[in-house]
């Protein structure tokens, strides 16, 4: 039951999340549209990355309704199943698999979830990661890769399942300084081709050229939501300038 | 359970001949592997070596051999020693509880030479370094940061090897120590009811390794309490 | 004191004779244990308290008490109840090999369920989200990412494991049976030669610790051929 290309892909409403007592997130809404690039950032702990793994349910939301291209999030397992295979993620820490080549971690998931026969898996993979241009890589062992390389064969992983969505999760903060730029040239592109991406991100740079829409988070809270020169420019709240003037500082 | 009548007083001798094994083996099994640990730990190499051999010929040797040469062959000597002096002695008895005791420590001992070692080497030579940055004497540096780090370090595996000392006493009972499996062995002689009385004795080897665990565990939440204190 | 060499030549074909016994020993109760620890595993991790409770129960109850008094408990124990003599488990039971094999894998199964959970609890949290985030189901997660690495990080410490069991089978010779160490045991009853004897015997299951050693190192290799950086 997709819904019109009208209709927002991802809502979010009145969203509420809680680690026993603690509070996460606290009343977020949230439209994405398709093709729309969100860039999220704010102080850690905020509830940045929290947010976006409701989105997939890798944290289940505690109130309020999650939507994603028309399928709401519950506990019925379908639907999870449904919505995981739209979404893509990237972690901050890459999170490949350490017992298989790069290429058997691009196909494993299409082998299982999508039933693809293993040939055509391969050649999917293939093409992805000339996208990402390490195609040489493919039977190496993680390990035997820089940061960069892995991270991007982990953005590899996630588009072989063709997702509508992909959701970014501090992709650049566990990197040296000298491998980011690949990475996000990577987004980038990606980002051109029209792809919907949610980025929780600190690299201002990407947000300002990129974005459609940044968010800026604390406490739990969407404080602010605007275009990125707006955003960057003439921020409303004292949270989001504090924030700002710490960030650009350095 | 009424087969056990008369048999409480026996068992409880048993258990202390057991706690005595224990105790003693304890203290043997530290030295042994502090010594190991400290032949590995230096430069001299026929030191490393030897300490190499002893840890590869106790994990590699069963338990129940070691405690068999060590009773059988110390009998031995020490016969062939005191026959030197007085031809007319026939046989010299080696105690039971101390060949036992020597070979269970010297077993775990091997086992200790590692945890000692690792736990020497564990200590992180950051902190180390610092300590001797905010000018603190070599011997400061070793009590308050190297032997508390050290201890941090030790203790779970050192919890194993006491639970393994505590278990190994059992098999002493094979050279005929009065311990409590040698008392269950009595026991059943008259009351043929082998079930109650093994079973007894495993209840009674549970409480003692409930013991040790417990304590382990409190020292653990105690040592956690100090270093987390301390930052 | 002197050492016969003559005795040494003429024993050693004899205690090797029982090495079929030991090694049998040692292939069964390894394969039946670990098949326990399989199921006493997936009993912890199932997440259902009356699933997880008994097995924590029993990893207790036989990692808390000597392996002897478990084999005696089975070899001299349970044949004091009729219904066991009645059982279709007579057969088995009745053997004193075969109760040796069953106390092993008993007490084996106990302690290779904590190594194996282990390994399973050191696989990253953070692999096991990508695997969700990519739609695989719990059961695929546990099949190509838990288990695979779970496996590799559990092999060292059941290697040691297999050689601790292979050390307890020389305990098989209490109740009667003629492995290596039996008929080790009878040679010194007749000669009186424990040194002679006893060395050998020890010298020949350090070989077979080596040998074990060596082909889980080759196991180990294989499996972690992943974890290095160098193809």
């Amino acid at each position: 039951m997709s819904a019109s290309d009208a209709d927002p892909l991802i809502q979010m409403q009145n969203v509420d999340k809680f680690f026993g007592d603690f509070q996460a997130l606290k009343n977020i809404n949230l439209e994405v549209h398709r093709g729309e690039r969100i860039v999220v950032c704010g102080p850690s702990g905020s509830g940045k990355s929290t947010m976006i793994r409701c989105i997939n349910r890798l944290e289940e939301h505690s109130a309020g309704r999650i939507i994603i291209d028309g399928n709401e999030l519950t506990d019925k397992v379908k639907d999870i199943d449904a919505v995981r295979r739209e979404v893509g993620m990237v972690f901050q820490s890459f999170n490949l698999f350490p017992h298989m080549t790069i290429a058997k971690n691009l196909m494993i998931a299409q082998q299982l979830v999508r039933k693809t026969p293993k040939g055509q898996a391969r050649e999917i993979a293939m093409h992805y990661l000339e996208r990402v241009k390490i195609p040489e890589q493919a039977d190496k062992y993680p390990i035997q890769l820089s940061g960069g390389q892995q991270q991007r064969v982990a953005i590899a992983r996630a588009l072989c399942m063709q997702p509508e969505i992909m959701l970014f999760d501090e992709p650049t903060s566990a990197l040296d300084p000298e491998m980011i730029s690949e990475v996000l040239d990577v987004m980038i592109d990606l980002a051109n081709d029209g792809m919907t991406m949610i980025v929780v991100t600190h690299e201002m740079g990407f947000a300002r050229s990129v974005a459609d829409r940044v968010i800026f988070m604390d406490a739990g809270e969407i404080v602010e939501e605007a275009k990125p020169e707006e955003f960057f420019d003439n921020p409303v709240h004292e949270r989001t300038k504090l924030f700002l003037s710490q960030i650009l500082a350095h | 359970m009424e087969a056990l009548t008369g048999w409480w007083d026996d068992y409880a001798w048993g258990s202390l001949v057991v706690a005595k094994v224990f105790l003693t083996s304890i203290g043997l099994m530290v030295l042994f592997g502090l010594i190991g640990a400290g032949a590995k730990l230096s430069n001299i190499r026929i030191a490393q070596k030897l300490a190499g051999a002893y840890t590869v010929i106790f994990r590699g040797t069963p338990e129940i051999l070691v405690i068999l040469l060590l009773y059988f062959g110390s009998a031995i000597a020490l016969t062939s020693i005191t026959q030197m002096f007085d031809p007319e002695v026939k046989f010299v008895d080696v105690p039971p509880f101390w060949a036992g005791t020597f070979a269970i420590a010297i077993i775990v001992g091997s086992y200790a030479t590692e945890t000692f070692r690792g736990a020497f080497l564990g200590v992180s030579p950051g902190s180390i370094e610092a300590a001797r940055a905010l000018g603190m004497s070599p011997l400061q540096t070793f009590i308050y940061i190297r032997i508390p780090e050290m201890w941090r370090i030790a203790l779970p595996p050192f919890g194993n090897h006491m639970l393994s000392l505590i278990k190994d006493t059992a098999l002493i009972s094979i050279i005929g120590l009065n311990e409590t499996l040698f008392v269950a062995k009595q026991a059943i002689a008259t009351t043929n009811k082998p079930f109650t009385m093994y079973i007894f004795v495993g209840l009674i080897y549970l409480a003692f390794s409930s013991a040790i665990t417990l304590s382990v565990m409190g020292l653990e939440k105690f040592g956690k309490r100090t270093t987390e204190g301390a930052r | 004191m002197s050492f016969d060499l003559y005795l040494i030549v003429e024993s050693v074909p004899l205690m090797l004779s029982g090495i079929g016994i030991t090694l049998k020993l040692l292939v069964i109760s390894a394969f039946l244990g670990l098949l326990l620890a399989i199921l006493l595993l997936l009993m912890r991790i199932s997440g259902k308290w009356y699933l997880d409770w008994p097995a924590q129960v029993y990893i207790y109850v036989f990692r808390g008490t000597p392996i002897l008094v478990q084999i005696f408990i089975v070899y001299y124990g349970f044949p004091q109840f009729e219904f066991i003599r009645d059982s279709i488990f007579w057969p088995i039971l009745r053997e004193p090999a075969g109760c040796a094999i069953v106390a092993l894998s008993l007490n084996t199964g106990a302690y290779v369920s904590e190594i194996l959970r282990g390994g399973v609890l050191g696989v990253g949290k953070g692999l096991l989200e990508a695997g969700s985030a990519l739609g695989m189901s719990a059961r695929q997660k546990f099949i190509y990412i838990t288990t695979p690495i779970a496996v590799r990080l559990a092999l060292p410490a059941y290697s040691n494991d297999v050689i601790s069991l292979l050390k307890s089978t020389a305990l098989a010779s209490t109740i009667t049976i003629a492995d290596m160490t039996g008929i080790a045991r009878t040679i010194v009853a007749e000669t009186y030669a424990p040194y002679e004897i006893f060395i050998s015997m020890a010298i020949i299951y350090m070989a077979f610790t080596w040998v074990l050693q060596k082909s889980f190192g080759l196991i180990e290799g294989y499996l972690g051929r992943y974890a290095k950086r160098e193809a």
